[in-house]
């Protein structure tokens, strides 16, 4: 290593202050701490001082979706080939599924990648790795064949408006991947929703989701019955979890993010005490539309629990989004309160709102807006409770 | 129509389906001006309930027998045999709504701060000069255009104002919390302030899509 030391060591003078080079600063440093550990602590962020630096937080966070890319990749080579009915291999599967999932995640990096340099070398500040998670995160919430050119401004609006102009990692209020979703959910509506983006096939294919099934049935049955009903995919409760199914690139099997969500909550960055609530929050509201289900006729009422629970996005925005230090409460108290209400939320969105089948996105979204105030006012109890008591 | 769900959805509709903040962007002076405070935003947030609670049923009963077209034919059939000689059935003066409505409003707010001053004097000088201004706040008085645009019955109009205050409470204690957790953020100095208030309203109006498009 100590030839690279050298090099890193010499080509520093050029960045000094003065030099020629000194606006590029930040990307020298990154260039630096990348390669080389550095004996710098940290000056701000999401956590107390402890190994697991930032660094190496948003690190973990990368690893654990890593399996999630995989299988996605797999996912999308899978239903392609039973599509048009070809035999095949789980290794053709894999490699004709990167070859939509490569250049989702290049263009991402390079789009998160462009804004955070420039905010770094304006703004003067270190680039954060930060940006690394949010566009790891981007793809996998994407459909397979999502035009690369919204996906780029999608990105970007996320990485600018979502984080950099709150200062960067650690201060931002919403979650940076979930603005960009949204942005490019309500900007760019007919790629990103509807029945024909989420498996990739012959011309005229289209792959529904398990969720836009019950939305809009032809004739009124019960959830459990019109999943039956498909032929073209195995929405059987076992399928589900195991995640031979249309959606997006990260979302469908649930035990590699049940996996993710372990190993995030053993290195303690991610809340188990949100993803408990929020699975409690979505089997009460879910439960409770199940007895109400016989007044209605909306097909939605009648899914399970358990199905609410693997369909759709639900577990990977619990574990990997709703779940995160920075955007959620800081309370314990309140984080159970937050887990909660996302779990309330999306069954309430996903139910009654005819123009969404999906409602984790927005239900992360809007209990990040109210996050701050669930943690004001449970700071403000404690601090009446110890008046009261030490008075 | 009529009845307890009517009047539920109707209050659904106006809290978070129809936000009068986070989907019309009514009254956002206010809205970006007190929400400095948590406990100011409190303040402001309740006062706009009540005015709106009280002023929407009282602008329908003068829209409903004074202005409206028609609304005078009741001074053809006085009692004791008195009549005016002119025909009012055909009478319209719904043109003067803006104007009688903001005098209506502008009363009830004064009476607000009367209340206020006497009883919650901290509240009171929080609020300052923002508490005279709700009388121009657009908010209130889309209230009362609403309710005329919509053909409410009264008890349909008071729900609905109430339902409309508790959307602007619930919106402006929400941007009040969020820019209290903002305070030690690194913002970009030309954003602070009511730059980052417009940006973060933009952002809250997006998350509070996920009610746009429900049917009740």
């Amino acid at each position: 290593m100590n030839f690279l030391k050298k090099i890193l060591a010499e080509s520093g003078k050029l960045f000094e202050e003065g030099k020629p080079l000194s606006f590029a600063y930040p990307l020298w440093e990154a260039t630096d701490t990348i390669l080389l550990s550095t004996n710098s602590q940290n000056k701000s962020g999401p956590h107390i001082r402890d190994n697991m630096d930032i660094k190496r937080t948003m690190f973990f966070v990368v690893i654990a979706l890593i399996p999630c890319y995989l299988f996605g990749a797999y996912n999308i080579g899978y239903l392609h080939s039973a599509a048009m009915g070809v035999p095949s291999s789980i290794l053709s599967d894999f490699i004709l599924g990167m070859t939509y999932v490569l250049p989702i995640l290049i263009v991402t990096f390079i789009a998160g990648a462009i804004c955070e340099i420039t905010f770094a070398v304006i703004r003067k500040h270190e680039i954060n790795e930060g940006f690394l998670v949010s566009c790891a995160l981007i793809p996998l919430t994407m459909p397979p064949d999502i035009p690369l050119w919204q996906l780029f401004m999608g990105t970007c609006f996320g990485i600018i408006i979502g984080k950099e102009i709150f200062g960067g990692v650690g201060t931002n209020v919403f979650n940076p991947a979930l603005t960009a979703r949204a942005f490019m959910y309500f900007a760019f509506p007919t790629k990103i929703s509807g029945e024909k983006v989420w498996a990739v096939g012959p011309d005229g294919y289209t792959g529904a989701t398990a969720l836009s099934i019950p939305a809009n049935p032809t004739e009124y049955d019960t959830a459990t019955n019109l999943f039956n009903q498909v032929t073209q995919f195995d929405f059987s409760t076992l399928n589900l979890f195991w995640g031979l199914i249309p959606g997006s690139i990260g979302e469908t099997n649930k035990l590699l993010i049940l996996l993710g969500g372990l190993f995030l909550i053993y290195c303690g960055i991610a809340s188990w005490r949100i993803m408990i609530a929020s699975v409690l929050g979505l089997v009460f509201t879910a439960g409770l539309f199940n007895l109400l289900a016989d007044y209605s006729t909306n097909a939605m009422l009648t899914i399970t629990p358990l199905q609410h629970i693997l369909i759709g996005s639900f577990l990977f925005g619990t574990v990997f989004m709703a779940s995160e230090p920075v955007t959620s409460t800081h309370t314990n108290k309140g984080r159970w309160i937050y887990g909660f209400m996302i779990g309330l939320l999306t069954v309430i969105i996903r139910s009654v709102n005819p123009a969404y089948p999906e409602g984790v996105m927005l239900a992360i979204l809007i209990m990040n807006m109210f996050a701050p105030l669930i943690d004001y006012y449970i700071v403000k109890s404690n601090i009446n409770m110890r008046l009261s008591r030490n008075a | 129509m009529g009845g307890f769900e009517d009047y539920l959805s109707i209050f659904t509709k106006a809290v978070f389906i129809e936000n009068i903040v986070l989907a019309y962007f009514l009254g956002l002076c206010s809205f970006l001006a007190i929400s400095k405070s948590i406990d100011a935003s409190v303040g402001i947030g309740m006062a706009v309930v009540v005015v709106l609670t009280i002023t929407a049923p009282i602008n329908w009963f003068i829209y409903e027998f004074l202005l409206a077209k028609g609304a005078l034919v009741w001074l053809n059939h006085l009692p004791y045999g008195l009549s005016l000689s002119y025909d009012f059935s055909n009478t319209d003066l719904s043109f003067l709504k803006l104007i009688v409505f903001i005098s209506v409003i502008a009363a009830m707010v004064q009476l607000v701060e009367m209340f206020m001053e006497r009883f919650s004097q901290s509240l009171y000088n929080s609020l300052g000069i923002f508490l005279p201004l709700i009388a121009v706040n657009c908010s209130i008085l889309g209230g009362s255009l609403f309710m005329v645009e919509r053909e409410y019955d009264v008890t349909q109009t008071i729900v609905y104002g109430f339902g409309s205050g508790v959307g602007f409470f619930l919106a402006i204690v929400a941007l009040a919390s969020v820019r209290y957790r903002l305070r030690y953020s690194n913002i970009p100095p030309r954003l602070r302030g009511v730059g980052m208030a417009m940006l973060l309203t933009g952002l809250l109006s997006m998350a509070f899509m996920a009610f746009s498009g429900i049917d009740l």
